[in-house]
């Protein structure tokens, strides 16, 4: 018999409610995966609802405003103006995007972070006086060629496998601390002042007046199909 | 738009991929709240920290990837689980490729071919139809209790079909 938790998701996803969390077990999440698929389906389901495009530009006119001149859509309804103020609702929503997509994709937020783990002078190998070993992926997970980023709390940064040897290196640029994304080239972009690293940690191009260290590396080590990196605790 | 080229600025990386972004949670989710929120996710984590000189195949990669972290996200929070197969690798391609489609696609038409005549009827009235339990048991001529148990039936079964009739 379904759980009561699937059925009363399912209940909500017929009537266009938004779904209530439950522990799924695997065969209930392929249960609802087809369920999705079949209201996905129907003809026009999937036709943005009228507003919410013109919306959604409006709160990210407010969003942004400080980046470009930002155009008012026409026809908006009353307070989705691009200067509405900052509501609870949208911080949490763009919390959890920034996290989630930092965590798996190495974005950086366009803030300066400093990393206080990593070593102002940058370049040669981290290795904290007390550190410990830390997983930040499974071996599996990081076959030849893989890229993954990481954020252990006191540093974040890269790790990718580079014929068949893990290496890791720092995620925070040299110059002012910003954090590093990967692009779709495989390199580390510094959203800050367009400073672009390799994997290696090398500079590859900056726009400074004076060049900018090489990202240092971290120690890494292979455990029982974990790949581990030495750095400061949490 | 050429993918070579570059996006005038962050609006024209909205009007080009809001309506793809959106369609493509859509499919993923099923229902248009988590939808809304989920594509609102993904454009405030992109383009804040997005170069405007990214080409425009540069910032649909980078839609794509983070609309898989997005989803992986949501189905953490939702279903409690690292549902890797809620989140396939057709994400990626369905954000480029997404077009709008006028009947059920054939996938789906495929997996409801497949199924007794039973199991198809309730899954149409509950998830095309969108019925309740208690009106489609009344559609059938069963009990609400009975409709449960068959709709039970009928999607495990139809999730073994969907299996075989991965595209």
């Amino acid at each position: 018999m379904t759980g009561r938790g699937l059925r009363r998701h399912l209940d909500d996803l017929v009537a266009g409610r938004r779904p209530r969390p439950f522990r799924a077990t695997p065969d209930e999440a392929d249960e609802l995966r087809t369920a999705i698929e079949l209201r996905a389906a129907r003809p026009g389901a999937d036709e943005p609802r009228e507003g919410f495009v013109d919306g959604l530009h409006a709160r990210l006119a407010a969003e942004l405003g400080a980046t470009g001149p930002a155009v008012v859509p026409p026809s908006t309804g009353a307070g989705s103006g691009p200067l509405r103020p900052v509501g609870r609702r949208r911080l949490l929503v763009q919390g959890a995007g920034l996290a989630a997509a930092s965590a798996a994709a190495g974005v950086a937020v366009g803030h300066a972070l400093t990393a206080p783990g990593d070593a102002a002078d940058g370049s040669g190998t981290i290795t904290p006086a007390a550190g410990v070993w830390q997983t930040v992926a499974a071996t599996a997970e990081l076959p030849e060629g893989a890229v993954q980023a990481f954020d252990l709390g006191t540093v974040a940064g890269f790790v990718h496998r580079v014929d068949g040897a893990v290496r890791a290196v720092s995620g925070s640029c040299t110059h002012q601390g910003c954090r590093l994304r990967l692009d779709t080239a495989r390199n580390l972009d510094c959203p800050c002042h367009t400073t672009v690293f390799a994997l290696s940690g090398a500079l590859i191009t900056h726009q400074l007046p004076v060049a900018p260290p090489p990202l240092p590396a971290f120690e890494t080590r292979e455990v029982d199909g974990a790949v581990q990196v030495y750095a400061p605790q949490a | 738009m050429p993918t070579g080229e570059a996006y005038a600025d962050w609006e024209a990386v909205y009007r080009d991929n809001v309506d793809r972004v959106y369609r493509m949670m859509f499919a993923k989710v099923g229902n248009r709240p988590d939808a809304e929120d989920l594509t609102a996710e993904v454009f405030l984590a992109v383009l804040r920290p997005l170069r405007v000189s990214a080409s425009v195949g540069e910032v649909r990669a980078y839609l794509q990837a983070t609309a898989r972290t997005v989803l992986a996200g949501h189905w953490r929070r939702t279903l409690g689980l690292e549902v890797t197969t809620l989140d396939d690798e057709h994400t990626a391609t369905a954000v480029v490729e997404h077009a709008a489609t006028a009947a059920p696609p054939a996938r789906t038409r495929a997996i409801l071919a497949a199924l007794p005549a039973n199991y198809r009827r309730i899954l149409e009235l509950r998830f095309l139809d969108s019925c309740s339990v208690a009106e489609a048991a009344v559609a059938l001529g069963v009990s609400t209790a009975n409709a449960k148990v068959l709709q039970h039936r009928a999607l495990r079964r139809a999730a073994q079909v969907a299996q075989e009739v991965r595209p």
